[in-house]
């Protein structure tokens, strides 16, 4: 199966409400299914591409599978902001030299 | 809490200068990117570089002028895409300028990235992200102070 970034995963609605149900608690696929007018392949395919991108887990505890958030797929979220941040400060203090040496001619 | 990117500077000229910089593409080259921009509310333009060889990003930010309010606001939509050809991040960018002692803080805000908005209720990973943005902003603060 393809490879989504972090941003691919979250960009699609179901998955982003997956995402929010499974920060207030663990669920078992077939509990995450009953939040969703969707074939529970479907769902599974959602949750497969979440487990992909690192940001949940699945252990299976007897018959069930249980999905659990996981870290790792919001760390690349977390870059990105940082990498923006860091993006944006070092341009404007690109943009005071540029002015500062302007006013000095 | 810190929900978007939000950054300010403070700069001995007027907010006319500044605005010159954030508009004209000939001074916007020389700090931010090379570009097609002008002041026109609807206008299309891009913003490009040259991505590192590892990069994933294809080099080109594909932006939409929302808001020109002359010497005082301006925004535009910032929109990225990865090699494949794939969109991988919709976000806005606002700028603000204010007069100050002669100078101009200008402020700048990039939010609204597709995503983050929805899944900010997540505590577990985003805690950590925004402190950390916290601690960039304060560093950046002081180190401007």
């Amino acid at each position: 199966m393809q490879t989504l970034d972090a941003f691919q995963v979250i960009a699609d609605p179901s998955r982003r409400h997956m995402l929010q149900l499974l920060s207030k608690e663990s669920l078992t696929i077939n509990a995450l299914a009953e939040n969703f007018d969707m074939s529970r392949p479907a769902v599974s395919k959602h949750v497969k591409i979440l487990y992909g991108a690192g940001f949940i887990s699945i252990t299976g505890i007897g018959r069930e599978r249980h999905c659990i958030l996981k870290q790792d797929g919001f760390n690349e979220l977390q870059d990105f902001i940082n990498f923006f941040d860091n993006f944006w400060a070092s341009k404007l203090k690109k943009l005071e030299t540029i002015l500062n040496n302007k006013s000095k001619k | 809490m810190q929900k978007e990117i939000k950054q300010k500077w403070f700069y001995t000229q007027l907010p006319e200068t500044v605005w010159d910089y954030l508009t004209k593409p000939e001074l916007l080259e020389q700090w931010l990117m090379k570009s097609d921009f002008q002041p026109i509310v609807g206008h299309k333009f891009r913003f490009t570089f040259v991505p590192k060889n590892d990069s994933k990003y294809d080099g080109t930010v594909h932006c939409e002028v929302l808001e020109v309010r002359p010497f005082t606001k301006l925004s535009y939509s910032w929109n990225g895409n990865i090699k494949d050809g794939s969109r991988t991040f919709n976000s806005i960018v606002v700028w603000t300028l204010i007069p100050k002692e002669n100078g101009t803080e200008l402020q700048l805000q990039h939010n609204g990235f597709t995503v983050l908005e929805d899944i900010l209720n997540h505590t577990n990973g985003w805690n950590s992200c925004l402190k950390r943005i916290d601690e960039l902003i304060n560093t950046l603060k002081n180190a401007n102070a």
